[in-house]
């Protein structure tokens, strides 16, 4: 049983809550003071947080985690799945193996390419799904399917979602945070961490841990004629001002509400650079998550060490702001499509590409992993890999490979999900679901996420131009498989 | 009542289907009924202005209920100048209106703003959103749209001049087809397409696969869900893969509806801003093309006439020419004359034939080319003259052929032959091009020639290794020579007696074409041509056409995005919305679900394309149709009330809320239609000089306190609502308030963002420094991007234009007040505006009173002067400025 306030904070969260008492007064619903049958959660939760790691541009499934000793044995030979094959921009090419090794890791046994070998120390830990089907070949559509689990624009993700689900666990910081890839936003930028039609204070708030200014309007621009002094008198002023205004129309909910969102921004102005001062870091953490890496000589458009230093720190602060009980991360791995190459869209060349991404990924995820664990976080906090499709077994006629919308991976770790396990397996090639009945959507994934966090993804609902519109769509099936 | 966590769409189709309410016509597909305007006793005639109070005042006395008390006159003006311009009113306007003693004070203020041009900026922000409109294409890549503006401007002068209602809905959808007259025709259609465009899909991705044909229903789907949620506030796109699982509306409907939209695509459109240019533009082109006609009906009198004599002759011909093809032909193709950009130029290629000889015969063999998709008939001029002298120069030339009078068809292979009885005795043998053959495709002009045979009394080719002059020539060896016009080698075989044959032939066609009477006709098409071609002259000198993103079936092709030219792609109704499960084609139609009016459209699969939107929109602009009337009535109230008669403006579906003022809709609605000539200007006045618009949103006395607890959500408008502003009226407010707003009207959208064209195009906000915009505009026109929102106005609830948005969100966030309070537009508006206060006053007394009269139209209570004289003092006159702009009496409009 919660009281009202408490309500108000876990349905809405902070001022979007108590946006939606007005909403909710609007509508007669809050004629009491307390509701006992207010519906979320559903059920009692396993997972608080969720940290989503989004590679962006297609991480080849068949070069990283699905291993496929055919492609090994066939390499350079005609590939022919016994169909006609509709790619994206190139007709199928030969048979391609990965550029690189596997070998097994963990008690699971599980193989790893060489690419992500760092990742065999947390191996037992992870959930693999090898199955993963897409409605998309075209990045933008493809992207959004994961994120928002449509593949057109207007809706919300699965951040937003959570938030308005949820509501908001910490006073200081936001329910869902955006990690951007300092080179730029993924295909469909800032709609990937969007509201949608949910109220705005769903959407994700960017964070840039490397940039001058991390938080948008945070603080007065520097050289403006703002200073400290100044903003705490003028909040002192406001705030009387906007009290006298709320003096005569005392039953209007926003008006209060407006006056304590500036409260709520001036402990964001506290609390946000606090997230992101990892001074008080100890040496081997910073080691660890590859902060304090070199470049490594590489030819090529991307460097292992540079990559981990960016995806090395987002991952360390993504750690950092659920420690603070921000409830949703959203973390990407590379921008959109650009020259030179600055994603995982492999077209070219897999090697030059593919290696530094990768590696730099499984040494920032071995890291995450296992500090979340050693803080007892690991257990209420589920990390999840996804990318927007894979990539096809053959060659495109280079060293690089085609979008693979037919078969791609997801993994999740932690949050009650049972580690070490494979669920649903690939066809020989990695080119399709080994059984075209048994294939996993994102929705599943999302509906099995939602579980975790105690949500009914079903009942998690919110009625929009005519529909009563949900994360996942008119699909979804918690995957029992994959759950401790 | 509205439950924000419905039950899941099924059980509520199960409790649908249980309350058995299939057997009743729900209430918005009624007939719209003239309901009487209710008679009270009770009230007071002074409260009962007009009827719209009736309405609302008996259901406020059925629950005992009454109206508020009128507000002020200063939160009235800000109240009128907020709603129906955007802007708020200057201190003067203030005072102006508290003291106009004049009876009519108030209306008359509402006809002053109505007729402001800043009314249509207002007015058209709002019908932009249910656009959807914006100025990049969206999806991945975001694509920069720059033609999006003129149909912004076109909303813009549509609300300015009061244009009727179902003029307005008609030239959106089918502007072009209806209205062709008018300037606003073709650019009306940027609402078809003012959604998101999916350049990878519709331009990289390749025709005939499967994800094209995704690319294509989804572009589809959304015109189709753009003109049914905001004309008919239903909600069609549920209905796309299964039958609609709330409203009557089947998947047949649905596609039939795809199948009117299904010849258009989103692209750039030429079209005359100026309708005098447009008049013109049209007549000429009218007059060309009759005069097109005209030359065609002669031709084919021409050809009538001349068919008796040439069809025998064509037999021959054929004859001759059986089994002459250019396939494997040697690569000596023949000469080629320099390249020109028009056609008049005279070129000549001659032979010397070392002595002067008796020639019996000479025949021109034309090249075959593939280049330029040309191949037979390759650079033969369409008039030429071929001529024999004893002196190089020609200077006492004998002209043994001319065809320079008239255009010839172009021979394809066939050689153009000339016997000359008796033989003519020369030296020298000349080809002279008058008007040199068009390649279509490369948009140039050449005269090329195989070989030029000449024969002697014995049949000898004597030009056969005759040495070649010509005026100019393109060498590109082995293809182009000058020597290859006389090395033997052509396409087909020539006996002396074949070309003997050839040149009766042509000996006897010509003279067909010279008799006087074919000769009258002749000359009667080329003064005609002669017409078409100053007529498109003409045309050519018109000032440039404008382009607007709009509906189109004609357009540049770019990459995998071509035009269909108007023929209609076939639509198919889809099981699941899945285009690999067509089920069977789909039929243009409309829906069945509205009582009186038909699904059927009168059309069909065979319809042209424009016919088929244009009946769609007479259909939607229909005076029986309930929807049309009701959806825009209730639009117009939301905006001025804050909440529609129908909550959900764009769904009057089962899913949708229920009318709280039925009978109040259905009055508007007929009114507005038929007394009312369809004028929004009308409507607007209407409302807001009601009762119920003029009442305070203060809760205050007895009856506003038991009506607090009987309604809390004001559905029955016992008080006005108190709106916090949009997104625009911030920005425009702060901007005006400061006295730096640019009041410039139209064009191009400004950019505040700095714009990198990569592979992806990049849009920076935060690199953008307010002090350097190089206008400060009204925000209706700024560039909207689709993929990254503008922070500052997405933070207050602009919408995203991926989507119909009838009404807007309205949150108050941390992350808002941030904005409002540290973002660097803000901090340089309050820079601007207090430099200009400094420059006026002194003395921080007079520097408070001063701004906050401009800010909120009153002066400073004794305890807010003193507060804020402090803040001047201590911090500057700025930050005087950045607190109001941060009050919430600044942001919420009473």
């Amino acid at each position: 049983m919660f009281s009202r306030r408490e309500f108000l904070w876990r349905s809405g969260g902070g001022l979007g809550g108590i946006a939606l008492a007005a909403l909710l007064a609007r509508d007669g619903l809050l004629a009491a003071d307390d509701r006992s049958d207010q519906p979320l959660p559903h059920r009692p939760p396993k997972a608080r947080y969720v940290i989503q790691l989004f590679m962006s541009g297609g991480a080849s499934q068949c070069d990283l985690f699905d291993y496929k000793p055919r492609l090994i044995r066939e390499h350079g030979k005609p590939w022919n799945p016994g169909e006609k094959v509709e790619l994206f921009q190139s007709t199928p090419g030969h048979t391609m193996a990965a550029p690189w090794g596997w070998r097994r890791y963990g008690e699971c046994g599980k193989w790893l390419s060489d690419a992500v070998a760092p990742m065999g120390d947390v191996v037992d830990e992870i959930a693999f799904i090898h199955n993963m089907v897409s409605k998309s070949n075209v990045h933008g559509p493809a992207t959004f399917l994961q994120t928002t689990g449509f593949t057109l624009p207007g809706f919300p993700s699965m951040g937003a979602w959570i938030s308005y689900g949820l509501g908001r666990e910490s006073d200081n910081l936001p329910t869902f945070v955006v990690l951007p890839d300092p080179r730029g936003f993924a295909p469909n930028g800032p709609r990937n961490w969007s509201a949608g039609f949910l109220p705005a204070v769903h959407q994700g708030t960017v964070i840039r841990p490397s940039s001058r200014t991390p938080v948008h309007d945070l603080f007065p621009p520097p050289g403006s004629f703002a200073t400290p002094e100044g903003d705490r008198a003028a909040l002192e002023v406001l705030t009387r001002l906007n009290r006298a205004h709320l003096a005569m129309r005392p039953e209007d909910a926003r008006l209060e509400a407006r006056i304590r969102s500036y409260e709520l921004a001036a402990r964001m102005q506290l609390s946000a650079p606090e997230v992101l001062d990892i001074s008080g870091e100890p040496r081997y953490i910073l080691d660890m998550y590859g902060i304090t890496a070199p470049d490594v000589d590489w030819d090529g458009p991307m460097n292992e060490g540079r990559e981990l230093r960016y995806f090395g720190l987002n991952c360390l602060i993504a750690r950092r702001l659920v420690e603070r009980g921000v409830r949703f991360v959203q973390v990407w791995s590379g921008a959109d499509n650009g020259f030179p190459r600055r994603n995982w869209d492999s077209h070219e060349d897999i090697r030059r590409d593919h290696w530094p991404l990768a590696r730099a990924m499984a040494r920032a995820v071995r890291a995450l992993i296992t500090d979340l664990k050693w803080r007892g976080l690991l257990d209420e906090t589920i990390v999840y890999w996804t990318t927007e499709f894979g990539r096809m077994p053959c060659s495109q006629g280079s060293k690089g490979r085609d979008h693979n919308p037919f078969v791609f991976t997801n993994w999740l770790a932690g949050g009650g999900i049972k580690g070490g396990v494979t669920y649903g397996e690939s066809d020989e090639w990695s080119f399709k679901p080994a059984d075209p009945n048994h294939v996993t959507w994102g929705y599943d994934v999302h509906a099995t996420i939602l579980h975790l966090l105690g949500i009914d993804h079903r009942r998690l609902t919110f009625r929009h131009n005519g529909t009563d519109r949900r994360l996942t769509d008119v699909h979804g099936h918690v995957i029992h498989e994959i759950l401790a | 009542m509205t439950d924000l966590r419905r039950p899941c769409a099924l059980t509520l189709t199960l409790l649908v289907a249980a309350a058995g309410v299939a057997g009743e016509t729900w209430w918005a597909y009624r007939p719209l009924r003239p309901f009487p305007v209710p008679v009270l006793q009770t009230a007071s005639d002074a409260q009962l202005r007009n009827p719209v109070d009736a309405f609302v005042a008996r259901r406020l006395q059925d629950r005992g209920l009454g109206f508020s008390p009128e507000a002020d006159r200063r939160t009235l003006i800000r109240r009128l100048y907020i709603d129906l311009l955007g802007l708020p009113p200057s201190y003067d306007d203030v005072q102006r209106f508290v003291h106009d003693r004049h009876p009519a004070a108030y209306e008359r203020l509402v006809d002053r703003l109505l007729a402001s041009p800043h009314y249509g900026e207002r007015w058209a922000r709002h019908w932009l959103d249910v656009a959807h409109y914006a100025d990049t294409h969206g999806f991945d890549k975001d694509k920069v749209r720059l033609n999006a503006w003129p149909y912004r401007d076109y909303v813009i002068r549509s609300f300015n001049q009061d244009k009727p209602y179902g003029r307005f809905v008609m030239e959106q959808i089918a502007g072009d087809v209806l209205f062709p007259d008018s300037p606003d025709g073709v650019v009306a259609t940027g609402f078809l397409v003012a959604g998101p465009f999916d350049w990878v899909g519709q331009i990289e991705v390749r025709n005939g696969t499967v994800e094209k044909k995704r690319v294509r229903n989804l572009d589809r789907d959304d015109m189709v869900t753009t003109v049914f949620n905001a004309f008919l506030s239903t909600t069609i796109q549920c209905a796309r893969c299964h039958e609609h699982k709330f409203d009557p509306i089947s998947q047949e409907e649905y596609y039939g509806l795809q199948a009117i939209f299904a010849a258009i695509d989103r692209a750039d459109r030429p079209y005359d801003p100026d309708p005098k240019v447009a008049a013109k533009r049209r007549e000429l082109t009218r007059r060309a093309e009759s005069l097109q006609q005209a030359v065609a009906r002669l031709d084919r009198t021409i050809h009538e006439r001349l068919r008796p004599v040439l069809e025998p002759l064509r037999r021959e011909l054929d004859r001759l020419m059986a089994g002459i093809t250019a396939e494997g032909k040697r690569p000596e193709f023949g000469y080629h004359s320099a390249i020109e950009r028009e056609p008049w130029k005279e070129k000549w290629v001659q032979v010397d034939l070392g002595r002067a000889v008796p020639i019996h015969l000479i025949a021109l063999v034309p090249c075959h080319d593939d280049f330029a998709g040309i191949g037979a008939g390759f650079g033969f001029p369409p008039r030429y003259r071929v001529e024999v002298a004893d002196d190089p120069q020609f200077r006492n030339a004998t002209v043994l052929l001319d065809l320079t009078e008239t255009d010839q068809p172009n021979p394809g292979l066939v050689p153009q032959a000339v016997v000359l009885e008796p033989p003519v005795v020369a030296r020298y043998v000349r080809v002279t091009a008058t008007k040199l053959a068009e390649r279509r495709r490369r948009n140039d002009f050449i005269f090329a020639l195989a070989e030029l045979i000449v024969l002697d009394a014995e049949g000898r080719n004597v030009a056969r290794g005759a040495s070649v002059r010509a005026l100019d020539w393109v060498e590109g060896p082995p293809r182009w020579r000058v020597s290859n016009l006389v090395d033997g080698i052509y396409v087909g075989e020539w006996s002396v007696e074949r070309l003997r044959q050839l040149a009766a032939l042509q000996k006897a066609s010509r003279r067909a074409l010279a008799r006087a009477e074919v000769v009258r006709l002749r000359q009667q098409r080329a003064s005609l041509a002669a017409e078409l071609a100053e007529v498109q002259q003409q045309l050519a000198a018109l000032p440039a056409q404008q382009l607007v993103f709009a509906a189109a079936t004609d357009f540049k092709p770019i990459g995998n995005f071509v035009p269909t030219r108007g023929r209609p792609r076939p639509v198919y109704v889809l099981r699941r919305g899945d285009v690999k499960q067509p089920v069977e084609p789909a039929v243009p139609g409309a829906i069945g679900c509205l009582a009186g009016m038909p699904r059927e459209l009168g059309i069909t699969n065979e319809t042209p394309e424009g016919q088929r939107r244009a009946a769609l929109a007479r259909w939607i602009a229909h005076r029986d149709n309930p929807l049309t009337w009701r959806s825009i009535v209730n639009r117009i109230w939301q905006y001025h009330f804050g909440v529609g008669i129908v909550a959900t403006p764009d769904d009057f579906g089962r899913m949708g809320e229920r009318p709280s003022h039925p009978e109040l809709l259905d009055w508007l609605a007929v009114w507005f239609r038929d007394q009312a000539g369809q004028s929004l200007k009308r409507l607007h006045y209407l409302l807001v000089t009601s009762t119920t618009y003029r009442q305070t949103s203060f809760v205050v006395g007895p009856m506003a306190r038991r009506a607090q607890r009987l309604d809390a959500q004001n559905r029955l408008l016992w008080r006005m609502n108190r709106r916090r502003l949009e997104a625009e009226v911030v920005r425009d407010a702060a901007l005006a308030v400061a006295d730096i707003l640019d009041r410039r009207m139209g064009g191009p959208p400004y950019r505040n963002f700095k714009f990198i064209d990569d592979h992806s195009p990049h849009y920076l906000y935060h690199d953008y420094d307010p002090a350097t915009m190089e206008t400060r505009r009204r925000s209706i026109y700024r560039f909207v991007v689709r993929s990254v929102p503008d922070p500052f106005m997405e933070v207050f609830d602009f919408p995203d234009p991926a989507v119909v948005t009838g009404r807007r969100n309205e949150t108050l966030t941390p992350l808002q007040s941030l904005v409002l309070f540290n973002d660097p537009f803000i901090l340089y508006v309050a820079e601007k505006w207090a430099e200009r206060l400094e420059r006026q006053w002194s003395d921080p007394a007079s520097l408070v009173v001063a701004a906050t009269r401009e800010a909120l139209g009153r002066d400073p209570s004794p305890e807010e002067l003193e507060l804020l004289s402090d803040l001047v003092r201590d911090h500057g006159t700025a930050y005087l400025c950045r607190v109001l702009l941060n009050l919430n009496e600044f942001l919420f409009v009473d």
